[in-house]
């Protein structure tokens, strides 16, 4: 069994009875190696569907707990249960509870960065003081507003009135933690995790490869989140000088958020300033000022100061790439595709109204990335399938319209594996109008097929 | 990807059932036990399906049953009813299994298993009625059905679902407003099945709740059998364990019971 991961969270959702038997049946090496190489920053067993346990049932999702948390640091734990079967995880794992807790999948969301700095207000009670101390902090670190209360009594008074609060926590229990350097994205920024000290390593646990084809792909701010970093030498100092003048290149803006001085030298900072680096105190300096975002995530009009032409290898792939588009379309809105035209020249939107778009970048063995342009009611149709209702909320389409995109990459992937070539998928990224689309697209030169779907036009865009 | 014509289509191409089997299952009604072996022994797939299902070890005899006539004998009229509806839903089965990592003697090894285990919960409930007692041969068609409509898109089912937990029985009522229990009713029906049948196995999807109290008690009895049987290794390896969501909310007021009858410890 796989993780469903959305927003950075990995969850497993077994079902039915979970024994000793059952657990090694759902749980192979492959899937634990899988779950390691995803971009989850949080990895949850949900055991909602779980009528039955025992501890040999949870050792196996426990070990691979224990692996994942070994080799990437991050959190990772049980969530979804009630209290028969939160006393019964801690009657099984009495002192050796090294994993977290969540009641639900809601309150393991505050924990992840993901969903950083949405301030909400978290009425927390656990019967652990030091508990209390570390979900408060760890909260508050992730941009919550922990509202603790030291008994149950006043933890069960101040629950009645629930509107007052956006989460309501309990029986929830915090692991070890730790963190690495977890990517994320917030409207057109990426946001990357920084903790404790820098050195050189930062340029191993970084995923440069990852990053370059962000900036490919028209991403144009990358946000350190620095709150947690206690210092850094000369080698991270190096790395990130490295770093900016390469994102020069590509007009794209580099800062830090929460970065103090304390313990590193100040001349550090002014060495990362002329480089381009600019400097936040809070996230929300950046995050809540559009102004300010708009202007450093969306001067991206000068584009890629080298151009990249199409190559032979990318074209060559171009069946592939239509295949997996079409297929996916297809399977989500159960009508038939034709094609109408193919070009190779800038991209054309003949009619701009009611369009969203989203694009997603693939690097390895060869590079570039697709755009693709819906109209609105193709892509809400799309997105039924996975929301399960018709909907007019934009921002659930544009979120929707990314899971789909990210299907699209996925089918891509597969199919040139087929033919041995090795590719990974960027984070897609969306368009609520075609004007910032073409930000990004208008110099680029690229394969433009006109596709139709019952009769409505659609298009795809492959470039590099 | 599946579109509700191709449901139409399948649906059509469901055989009626073969004379001889609705022969046997009208002698077996009036509790003819002879003369139902002699029109089973006319169907030479159906004597060699029965013969194969009672020496399985679930079924606990300590020497080889081979002959029609001792077997109806031995099952006595009820199960012999059960082990022919079984023969006909097995009819339905595709001879290579892609979705699901079955084979013929693993889907069998499923029926044989909830049908004993169904009748130790009719007992334990003290239910008579012969239909009732029928009605958990037509459960493994879902998974039938699931096999033939989704056996094309084994890609496209892994990769909607490494996104959105999503079972099958919800992408085919979204994209077909039919789910898997709606096609089975529909073979129920081409079968000549009895009503209380189909409706049993509607609420035993864990999603449609019966009006009807017995039957969804029912319904909620063999959803939980389904997922106690699904959550054996064997079945878990077949990628059977989520195909469809197990509703916990809807057994939770048996499971105690259902924990006692079954010895879960």
């Amino acid at each position: 069994m796989r993780a469903v991961v959305k927003n950075g969270i990995g969850v497993f959702h077994p079902q039915g009875f979970l024994d000793g038997n059952a657990s090694i049946a759902l749980l192979s090496i492959e899937d634990i190696n899988a779950t390691m190489n995803s971009n989850a920053d949080i990895i949850l067993v949900s055991l909602k569907k779980v009528i039955f346990f025992n501890r040999n049932g949870l050792d196996a999702f426990v070990k691979m707990f224990h692996k994942v948390r070994t080799a990437k640091h991050i959190i990772v734990g049980f969530c979804d249960y009630d209290t028969k079967k939160y006393d019964a995880i801690h009657k099984f794992y009495k002192n050796e509870l090294t994993f977290s807790l969540f009641k639900t999948q809601e309150i393991a969301n505050l924990f992840s960065s993901g969903y950083k700095n949405q301030a909400k207000n978290v009425l927390l009670y656990s019967e652990d003081k030091s508990q209390r101390a570390a979900l408060a902090i760890e909260l508050h670190d992730n941009g919550h507003n922990p509202i603790v209360t030291q008994t149950k009594e006043e933890f069960l008074e101040k629950s009645k009135a629930d509107n007052s609060y956006d989460v309501i926590m309990s029986e929830s229990y915090l692991g070890q933690i730790g963190q690495q350097v977890a990517t994320r994205v917030t409207g057109n920024a990426i946001i990357y995790t920084l903790s404790s000290f820098l050195d050189a390593e930062i340029g191993n646990s970084f995923n440069i490869a990852y990053h370059n084809n962000s900036l490919n792909v028209g991403f144009r701010l990358f946000i350190f989140d620095a709150y947690k970093v206690v210092s850094m030498n000369v080698h991270a100092l190096n790395f990130f000088s490295k770093l900016a003048s390469a994102a020069a290149e590509y007009n794209a803006t580099i800062s830090f958020v929460g970065l103090t001085f304390e313990k590193t030298p100040l001349a550090f900072k002014e060495t990362l300033e002329d480089s381009g680096i600019m400097f936040f105190e809070q996230m929300n300096d950046i995050l809540e000022n559009k102004e300010l975002l708009d202007e450093l995530g969306a001067s991206s009009a000068a584009g890629s100061k080298t151009k990249r032409p199409l190559n032979k290898g990318i074209v060559s792939e171009l069946p592939n790439f239509i295949d997996a588009t079409v297929a996916t379309i297809e399977m989500m809105t159960n009508s038939q595709a034709t094609k109408d035209a193919a070009k190779v020249d800038k991209i054309n939107i003949e009619n701009k109204d009611n369009k969203i778009a989203s694009s997603i970048g693939f690097y390895g063995d060869i590079d570039g990335m697709v755009m693709l342009v819906f109209p609105l009611h193709i892509a809400k149709k799309s997105c039924e399938l996975l929301i399960g209702e018709e909907t007019d909320d934009i921002e659930l389409i544009l979120d929707t319209l990314a899971e789909l995109v990210n299907i699209v990459g996925g089918k891509i992937k597969t199919l040139l594996s087929d033919e041995h070539i090795n590719v990974n998928i960027t984070l897609p990224r969306t368009y609520r109008d075609i004007e910032s689309l073409l930000e990004i697209a208008q110099d680029k030169k690229g394969v433009q097929v006109d596709l139709s779907f019952d009769n409505d036009k659609f298009l795809f865009f492959l470039t590099r | 990807m599946i579109t509700k014509e191709k449901v139409d289509a399948y649906i059509n191409k469901i055989p009626p059932a073969p004379d001889a089997l609705k022969q046997t299952i009208l002698f077996l009604n009036q509790g003819e036990l002879s003369k139902a072996s002699k029109s089973a022994m006319q169907d030479l797939a159906l004597s060699a399906y029965l013969k194969d299902l009672v020496n399985k070890p679930i079924f606990g005899f300590k020497s080889k049953v081979s002959d029609i006539s001792q077997i109806f004998g031995i099952l006595g009229v009820e199960k012999s009813q059960q082990a022919v509806y079984n023969y006909m839903i097995s009819l339905l089965s595709p001879s290579k299994w892609k979705l699901f990592k079955l084979t013929k003697t693993s889907f069998g090894d499923l029926q044989a298993e909830l049908s004993v285990k169904w009748q130790k919960i009719l007992e334990h409930l003290n239910i008579k009625n012969q239909s009732l007692q029928n009605s958990i041969t037509l459960l493994p068609s879902s998974i039938i059905v699931a096999e033939a409509l989704f056996c094309e898109k084994l890609d496209d089912v892994a990769l909607l679902r490494s996104v959105n937990e999503i079972d099958l029985n919800t992408i085919l009522s979204r994209l077909c407003g039919m789910d898997l229990f709606d096609i089975c009713e529909r073979i129920a029906q081409k079968w000549e099945m009895d009503d209380s049948v189909a409706q049993v196995l509607q609420a035993a999807s864990g999603v449609k709740p019966s009006d009807k109290e017995m039957i969804n008690n029912l319904g909620k009895w063999m959803h939980l059998l389904l997922f106690f049987t699904l959550s054996k290794p064997v079945y878990i390896d077949a990628e059977l364990n989520d195909f469809i969501d197990f509703q916990i909310d809807y057994v939770e007021d048996i499971y105690e019971d259902f924990s006692q009858l079954m010895e879960i410890v």
